[in-house]
């Protein structure tokens, strides 16, 4: 029961937020994939630090539930591609693409209804495709200051200085692009 | 004019990343990650299970307890949907609609052929994610709150993939709002 609600609550902030913050639009996924429009990428970035800067406190704090997922690293660079590719495709991942099927978008339902496909298939190929791929350069559920011998505070440092950068240079950029069509227009 | 252009999202980008952010700290530190695509696969672990216990019993994945037990991943997905629906309604974004700005620019009124790009696309995308053990939000968002190793040989693959295909898919570009 106390899952149930606070799957619906957490799920709930997630899908608004989605939409308000416009991830869940196509349009604006395509536009960071072209880079051309910065608006979803920079969202990105800051939803990324703020995560990574509050999961680091909950960490510290013994707050946190992590759940790491397993570093084969053959399995994740391909799935990453056959997920790039449909992504480059529709402008759509599986949470964006349930909240704009929700938002009354009848390709993001389609899309949806192959996820579901793409799920049967995933089933019914795992015992001898995913399995023995799963298993080559399988590094565990392992982070990287684990992995490094490492402290997890230089990571966020530092990638809040990459995310930094991220930002300023889309920034830069944006203004580039606003200019240079305000200027194509007549 | 407006009607031919990508419209500004309702919230700027610092306050929707900071928003997402915040969910993201809400969910490790209530449950656990935010993460959407297993879901996918327990619906119909779960199903299966139903009309073909025989297979489901000898499955290497579908026999696990995780992919037999609708809890909070199945809720939040749930939760998203709901969300998501409340949320375009209350800021005027509901709207039927089966095409993209940037799709009609590239390909015209083509309906049909956006919508058979959308379920070949969905096919790949959670074939994808599943082999890579999560989505944009399980192995992308929560990989790097996490600092998890694998979150950095899949963001390569998935944006240089990602970027290909969009320009191959996408090669025209509308106007975009300001």
């Amino acid at each position: 029961m106390e899952e149930q609600v606070l799957g619906l609550l957490i799920g709930g902030l997630f899908g608004a937020g989605l939409i308000l913050g416009g991830l869940a639009d196509p349009d604006k996924i395509i536009g960071t994939l072209r880079l051309k429009d910065f608006h979803a990428m920079r969202t990105i970035a800051v939803f990324v630090l703020v995560g990574m800067l509050g999961t680091w406190m909950l960490g510290q704090a013994g707050l946190a539930h992590p759940s790491v997922k397993p570093a084969s690293l053959v399995a994740v660079t391909l799935g990453g591609a056959l997920l790039g590719i449909g992504f480059g495709l529709t402008g759509y991942c599986p949470g964006t693409g349930l909240a704009c099927a929700a938002a009354g978008r009848l390709d993001a339902l389609v899309t949806v209804i192959g996820m579901f496909l793409g799920a049967l298939v995933f089933i019914l190929i795992h015992p001898w495709a995913v399995v023995p791929i799963d298993k080559i350069l399988a590094k565990g559920k392992v982070t990287l200051p684990d992995y490094t011998g490492t402290k997890p505070w230089m990571w966020v440092a530092g990638f809040c200085g990459i995310g930094g950068l991220i930002l300023w240079i889309s920034g830069r950029f944006g203004k580039k692009a606003a200019d240079s069509s305000a200027t194509a227009r007549p | 004019m407006p009607e031919n252009s990508v419209p500004k999202a309702p919230l700027p980008w610092w306050a929707a990343g900071l928003l997402l952010g915040i969910v993201q700290i809400l969910a490790v530190g209530l449950s656990g990650p935010l993460g959407v695509s297993t879901q996918f696969v327990v619906v119909e672990g779960v199903a299966l299970n139903k009309v073909a216990p025989s297979y489901v019993e000898q499955h290497t994945l579908l026999q696990s307890e995780k992919y037999q037990k609708i809890g909070y991943g199945f809720w939040l997905d749930v939760g998203i949907v709901l969300g998501a629906f409340l949320a375009a309604v209350l800021a005027g974004r509901w709207r039927p609609r089966a095409t993209t700005y940037w799709w009609r620019v590239s390909h015209g009124p083509t309906v049909g052929k956006r919508l058979l790009a959308g379920f070949i696309g969905g096919f790949l995308i959670l074939m994808g994610a599943r082999f890579a053990h999560g989505c944009t939000s399980g192995q992308f968002a929560s990989g790097w709150a996490q600092l998890s190793l694998s979150v950095v040989p899949f963001t390569v693959s998935l944006f240089l993939f990602g970027m290909i295909t969009a320009l191959l898919a996408y090669p025209r570009t509308p106007n975009i709002d300001a």
